[in-house]
């Protein structure tokens, strides 16, 4: 059997091992990057953010073109799509993705392999490669990145056909006629707007009092309006009891205020969570200490209980983020290589949900910052009143702002509406660098924009927006 | 029941404030949420809302005043039997940031709370910390903030403030133990200070280098005050790249304050504020002075790998003599001049006059000669009798003669002073030297018998050895090291003749001392011990 000695390897080749690897990388450590699948980038590129922000952006695309168009003068007779095309179409973004991503290992001097890696001992791990060739791979340090999977309830084994996970979801061969969702969540809501979008009657049932839990309830309902505008039903407050096949078709039976109810669909898609993927792989068997809830327990520094083993992303604790992903995997890549980084250094790791419209949120919603009795002033701006928004006909949303009372530091934002996703990453920096609310209304924020809205709505706050009238105080 | 309300934490790290106005007097019906009193911070204007709802009974702060974060403004006499919990105070509010002391809510109705002071969470997973020193005593009147206590980590020497004014009732800890994060320390009735018009005592002043008081090896001078860290409830006004500057160089961005606008934190104050730790630490009392000042120490093998260890924690003599003598050791450019004395006649004269000293009851050493030679050597050289304050720029020139005598104790090593050893004659020096080294060794020894050395004498003749460099005991600028006499055939001219040669190792700061001098004062030294009349001559 083969040696290989690295100083570092990394297990798992997703949005926290391949940044980890890069960095490592730069930072002149000889690194080994191994992912038991196929490709590069993990869930990320190939089963999750990239591929479905394709078909995403394909049904808005799709909506537009059928329905929301007619307003601007726009005629359009026929309008159909091609599935398989559009499957061809999504499946070549990931392709380039996953193989610009083998060229920034190589090009930053770090190896990388297929197959699969069991931990022996704090320093070394058996491979077997795809090829089918076994290799001892010694090293000083490991990074494990070996990410989630879907949570499977009981009685809805996923068999892939009729109970159906996210991954499913993206590479269905046609678009179903109906679907039913269990899981309000994010990526239930993402998948199953694609496909509402695309004609599917879609029924969304939630155990949670509300859609997309974590999110203020005023955003959650304007998702949830607009899903119903296509023609989902939305069911909270519910719980999935079992299914049975029904012709060949799904009858699902699920619990709401004490009674039972039915619903029938093509498919039945569950996506409640996910758990992290922190056994299997000799973590346990090598002394790596493990919560009851599945984590791998690290410090700030993301060393695990071994300390020249580091842990990062979805296998070491919520939020399952791919950035947060990458920002541990240059913390742990920079902790190795000698300098210091904490995970205490980060002030917030915003997230981005790809709803109708989308959702961006960095820091405490104001719920939040009240559980905390934190003394708070909020501003919450709408949509409607930006030029920019009317003139392109995305007047649904609003940002709210939250920013500590006296110091006016901006402690969160929550912005939903059109390029929410993109507008967020100014709150993040805005919380980052501790500005405050005048810190980001006397900034000039060009005309016009949607960004503008995060200038009005600190504004807000202080009761001197600009384009609404303020509540007196 | 009575309650107390205390000036809440006011954010932003205002710890103090001018109270503008009192909304309440005795008598008055306080309502939750009713202003009590409006406060002015150098960043705003602040209403104070109360917590408490009922009769007030005492009013303890008057317009004007200064407040200060945890005192006591208000007693408040609320409804209810005693079985209702009381309303969280700000402080106790405050007990639960992680970093906070834990102060637990007042005991009892009536009574003056007693507060019980834990050890506070230093951060990154310390689990214990050294005390290095007690600032308090039982009885004394201690403000809220006041320094009470100095405990080293592996990180920094941290002053732990006092989470409340009162009265010091119990210390519970002594200098130099270890104590676990979250043990009870200190025990404070609180309340107004014993002596409610006692000022705040004023930190502790690095030795102005004009004064006379120069400590002794054992005791090295009190460090300059240790620049207070910012306490905060939520994370520092800083951007990341602050951060990481901070996380790189090893200091905790959440203590700094910063200048910029709402208080952030700039690079500039990152860097200002490491060096303000490192001079303090460099100074003295940091733990990690025991190494190069500003080196972190290298991390260490496991031992374990190559044979069974032992750790041992080290004595607080043996921690202070380590960091002193690094700091000496960094500070001062040393240069050891080597020189014999014959003291063949000089040994024939200790012999024939121990007798009569040994009736006064002590021992005629040649410790105690050397002493006296020193001493008018010190008289005859100045420049020998000196401190340096290179911050000033100044050469300290002491008209006053003590010698510290190097005393090796079980507990280690300590450098007790011979006073005024240039107006003693020898017999009373024996006395003395008797006495001090007496008292060292049963541990009697009393701070003001190790401070005020001028230069310092250390006698390893009584073991053996031919020579050693010994380290200036800073601020000295000279030592004198004496190895064992020994026969050696000097030639005289014209044939060899034994002689009782005593070697003599002379390590001095070469910032105020040349080589020539160094040579001259040895030589004087050295013609002293052979030529006894020089003393009486020249001395």
């Amino acid at each position: 059997m083969s040696v290989l000695n690295y100083d570092t390897l990394v297990i798992g080749a997703g949005p926290g091992g391949y940044v980890a690897a890069i960095r490592l990388g730069q930072l002149g450590i000889k690194t080994l990057v191994v992912d038991k699948d196929k490709a590069l980038g993990g869930v990320c590129l190939n089963w999750g953010c990239i591929p479905s922000k394709s078909l995403i952006q394909m049904a808005k695309t799709y909506e537009k073109t059928v329905s929301g168009t007619e307003k601007m003068g726009i005629k359009v007779a026929g309008a159909s799509y091609d599935w398989a095309k559009t499957q061809e179409w999504k499946n070549g973004i990931v392709e380039s993705l996953t193989s610009g991503i083998a060229q920034l290992l190589k090009g930053n001097g770090v190896d990388h392999r297929f197959g699969t890696a069991t931990l022996t001992s704090s320093t070394s791990a058996d491979f077997l490669d795809k090829s089918g060739e076994k290799l001892t791979i010694n090293f000083k340090n490991c990074i494990i990145a070996t990410g989630s999977s879907p949570v499977q309830i009981p009685g809805f084994t996923f068999d892939h056909q009729v109970i159906v996970d996210s991954t499913d979801l993206l590479e269905l061969k046609s678009v179903p006629d109906s679907l039913i969702l269990i899981g309000g969540g994010v990526i239930g809501l993402e998948l199953g707007t694609v496909y509402a979008k695309l004609g599917t009657k879609l029924t969304v049932v939630e155990m949670m009092d509300q859609v997309l839990p974590g999110t203020s309830k005023d955003v959650a309902q304007l998702i949830e309006r607009k899903l119903k505008r296509n023609k989902a039903d939305v069911f909270v407050s519910a719980k999935a009891k079992s299914w049975k096949k029904s012709g060949d078709k799904a009858e699902l039976t699920f619990e709401i205020s004490g009674k039972d109810q039915t619903v029938t669909g093509d498919m039945i898609a569950v996506a409640v969570g996910r758990r992290p993927n922190s056994k299997g792989f000799g973590a346990e068997s090598i002394g790596i200490k493990i919560t009851d809830r599945g984590f791998i327990e690290v410090n700030e520094k993301l060393q695990t209980s071994v300390p020249n083993i580091y842990a990062i992303g979805d296998v070491v604790g919520q939020p399952m983020l791919a950035h947060k992903a990458s920002k541990e995997g240059e913390i742990a890549a920079e902790n190795i290589a000698g300098h210091k980084y904490s995970t205490r250094d980060i002030q917030v790791i915003p997230g981005v949900i790809f709803c109708d419209p989308e959702v961006g949120i960095a820091g405490l919603t104001e719920d939040e910052a009240k559980r905390q009795s934190k003394k708070i002033k909020t501003g919450k701006f709408p949509y409607g009143a930006l030029g920019r928004a009317k003139s392109t006909g995305d007047i649904e949303g609003f940002a709210r702002i939250v920013a500590d009372y006296d110091s006016e530091r901006v402690l969160g934002v929550e912005i939903v509406g059109t390029n929410a996703s993109d507008m967020i990453s100014e709150a993040a920096l805005a919380i980052e660098m501790g500005a405050t609310l005048d810190d980001i209304h006397l900034t000039v924020h060009p005309h016009p924009t949607l960004g503008e809205i995060m200038m009005e709505t600190a504004k807000a706050a202080k009761g001197e927006a600009v384009h609404i009238l303020n509540p007196k105080s | 029941m009575l309650k107390e309300f205390i000036l809440p934490d006011l954010g932003d790290g205002i710890k103090k404030a001018v109270v503008l106005k009192v909304f309440v007097k005795p008598g008055d019906h306080l309502e939750t949420d009713a202003p009590v009193v409006e406060i002015e911070s150098d960043k705003a204007t602040i209403e104070v809302p109360s917590t408490l709802s009922g009769l007030v009974k005492e009013v303890r702060i008057r317009e004007g005043e200064e407040a200060s974060e945890g005192m006591v403004l208000l007693i408040v006499e609320t409804a209810g039997t005693g079985s209702v919990p009381p309303a969280p105070s700000a402080a106790s509010q405050k007990a639960e940031e992680p970093g906070a002391i834990k102060v637990p809510p007042p005991a009892s109705a009536g009574t003056p709370a007693l507060v019980e002071v834990t050890l506070p969470d230093l951060g990154d997973g310390i689990k214990s910390a050294e005390i290095l020193k007690v600032l308090v005593k039982p009885g004394d009147p201690v403000q809220a903030d006041q320094g009470i206590l100095e405990v080293g980590s592996d990180k920094a020497t941290i002053e732990v403030p006092s989470p409340v004014s009162g009265t010091v009732a119990e210390v519970l800890v002594r200098d130099g133990d270890k104590a676990e994060i979250g043990r009870v320390v200190l025990k404070i009735v609180a309340g107004s200070p014993a002596t409610a018009s006692a000022p705040v005592a004023p930190e502790p002043a690095a030795p102005k280098t004009a004064s006379p008081e120069v400590r002794s090896q054992a005791q090295p001078q009190e460090p300059a005050t240790e620049p207070q860290p910012v306490s905060r409830q939520t994370a520092a006004p800083a951007a990341p790249s602050v951060r990481r500057l901070a996380r790189e160089i090893g200091v905790n961005v959440n203590e700094i304050s910063g200048t910029g606008p709402g208080g952030r934190i700039t690079q500039e104050d990152v860097k200002a504020w490491s060096k303000k730790l490192h001079q303090t630490r460099g100074s003295s009392a940091g733990p990690v002075s025991g190494q190069a000042a500003g080196i972190a120490q290298k991390p260490l093998p496991d031992f374990s790998k190559f044979g069974p260890v032992e750790r041992r924690s080290m004595s607080t003599i043996r921690y202070k003599t380590a960091e002193h003598l690094s700091y000496a050791w960094q500070t001062i450019p040393h240069v050891t001049q080597f020189d014999k004395a014959d003291v063949t006649v000089l040994e024939s004269l200790r012999k024939q006059f121990s007798p009569s000293v040994e009736k006064a009851g002590a021992k005629l050493t040649m410790t105690a000669i050397l002493v006296k030679v020193l001493a008018a050597a010190l008289r005859k050289y100045p420049q020998f009798n000196a401190s340096v304050d290179m911050e000033s720029k100044e050469i300290i020139l002491k008209s006053y003669v003590n010698i510290g005598i190097a005393v090796d104790t079980d507990a280690g090593l300590i450098v007790p002073v011979i006073r005024d050893a240039d107006k003693k004659n020898i017999s009373t020096i024996a006395l003395a030297l008797t006495d001090i080294a007496g008292r060292a060794r049963n541990r009697k020894i009393t701070p003001e018998d190790l401070q005020g050395g001028c230069m310092s004498i250390t006698n390893l003749g009584g073991i053996g050895g031919t020579s050693f460099t010994p380290i200036v005991n800073s601020p000295e600028v000279a030592i004198l090291g004496v190895s064992r006499g020994s026969m050696e055939p000097v030639w005289n001219g014209s044939a060899f003749e034994p002689k009782l040669m005593l070697p003599l190792s002379l390590s001095y700061d070469h910032r105020i001392i040349d080589g020539a001098d160094a040579a001259r004062f040895l030589r004087w030294v050295c013609e002293a011990l052979e030529q006894p009349l020089k003393l009486l001559i020249e001395g």
